[in-house]
């Protein structure tokens, strides 16, 4: 039974975590907010409406872990695409070894529970 | 193109632009005009332009006050708690003209306008609906509309005292002034609540949450 004291937990956990998933995918290749949104939506239990991606991309923006450029599209109108700035690849890079280590010590105590 | 779909669309996206109405005017343009572009991408991907795929699209977009509220949360815009000045602004505004003619109204105006809690449309509504505050219909009410209005005149030339009576106002202008009173009463009121409601959430960008 998920108390409401879990659900405001959980949601803080993804709020948190979240910026790091955009800053990973930039990682790998620079994109546009669609297809970001969609990439970051696809992964079960990461976003809940592909709406909030977006405040979440312009605070990147404004913290200078990303940037945007626009590019031309066959498609339409031009498309603003995002990459990763080097205080974003630090950014990122700090992360992970702090959330290797928070991962694998939650998982040492919640893995091994059952009831005595 | 569907037009149901398109009146869908633009809801969302008036919606959405309403939710953040408290956010700093750049943000807000910036993120509506990301969704809206997001939409048009969306929407391009589609087979048809059928309503249920178009509210699915938005579904997953998700509900625009959510949208908003992570928008606060990501810009640290906090609910404000109402200053003593914009609490002054308001009851000098609205009675100020009655504790000190004229100026104590202007105090209100001079308040209001210092203030950062309203847009400039609201600040100009406060000085302008109605200037004087409760001063005006005051004034007015204490100005009697009699039906008739009667005095002793004694000619100075033949000592005859005569009675001069003016002429007093109709029935139908006496409701009529009567309505006035009672509009220009409500009417500051009116603007006084007015403008309590639409007291801007203040932005702190330094304290957000990233």
């Amino acid at each position: 039974m998920v108390v409401s004291g879990q659900d405001a937990l959980l949601a803080q956990m993804r709020r948190g975590t979240l910026q790091y998933c955009v800053l990973a995918l930039l990682a790998r290749e620079e994109r546009y907010g669609f297809d970001l949104v969609r990439a970051l939506a696809e992964t079960d239990g990461m976003v809940t409406s592909e709406g909030t991606i977006y405040p979440l991309l312009s605070r990147l923006r404004r913290d200078g872990l990303v940037e945007s450029t626009w590019q031309e599209s066959t498609a339409g109108p031009p498309r603003r695409y995002y990459r990763l700035t080097d205080a974003g690849w630090a950014a990122l890079e700090g992360f992970r070894l702090e959330w290797g280590r928070f991962r694998d010590a939650v998982d040492h105590f919640v893995e091994r529970t059952e009831r005595r | 193109m569907s037009t149901t779909a398109d009146r869908h669309v633009d809801q969302y996206v008036k919606r959405l632009d309403a939710e953040l109405a408290d956010l700093p005017r750049a943000r807000r343009r910036e993120l509506v005009q990301e969704i809206s572009e997001h939409i048009a991408e969306a929407r391009a991907d589609l087979e048809t332009q059928s309503e249920a795929e178009i509210r699915t699209l938005l579904d997953r977009l998700g509900d625009p006050a959510d949208i908003a509220h992570e928008a606060r949360e990501r810009f640290g815009v906090r609910p404000r708690k109402p200053r003593a000045l914009e609490i002054a602004a308001l009851v000098m505004l609205l009675v100020g003209g009655i504790v000190l003619p004229i100026v104590g109204w202007l105090v209100g105006v001079v308040l209001l306008w210092i203030s950062d809690a309203w847009s400039t449309r609201d600040k100009l509504l406060g000085t302008f609906v109605l200037p004087g505050g409760l001063l005006a219909p005051l004034g007015l009410g204490l100005v009697s509309v009699d039906a008739e209005n009667c005095s002793q005149v004694i000619q100075p030339a033949t000592g005859v005292v005569t009675e001069v009576c003016t002429g007093g106002t109709s029935t139908s202008l006496q409701i009529l002034w009567l309505v006035l009173v009672v509009a220009l009463i409500l009417a500051p009121i009116a603007t006084t609540v007015y403008l309590a409601r639409r007291m801007r959430r203040r932005y702190q960008p330094s304290d957000a949450s990233a």
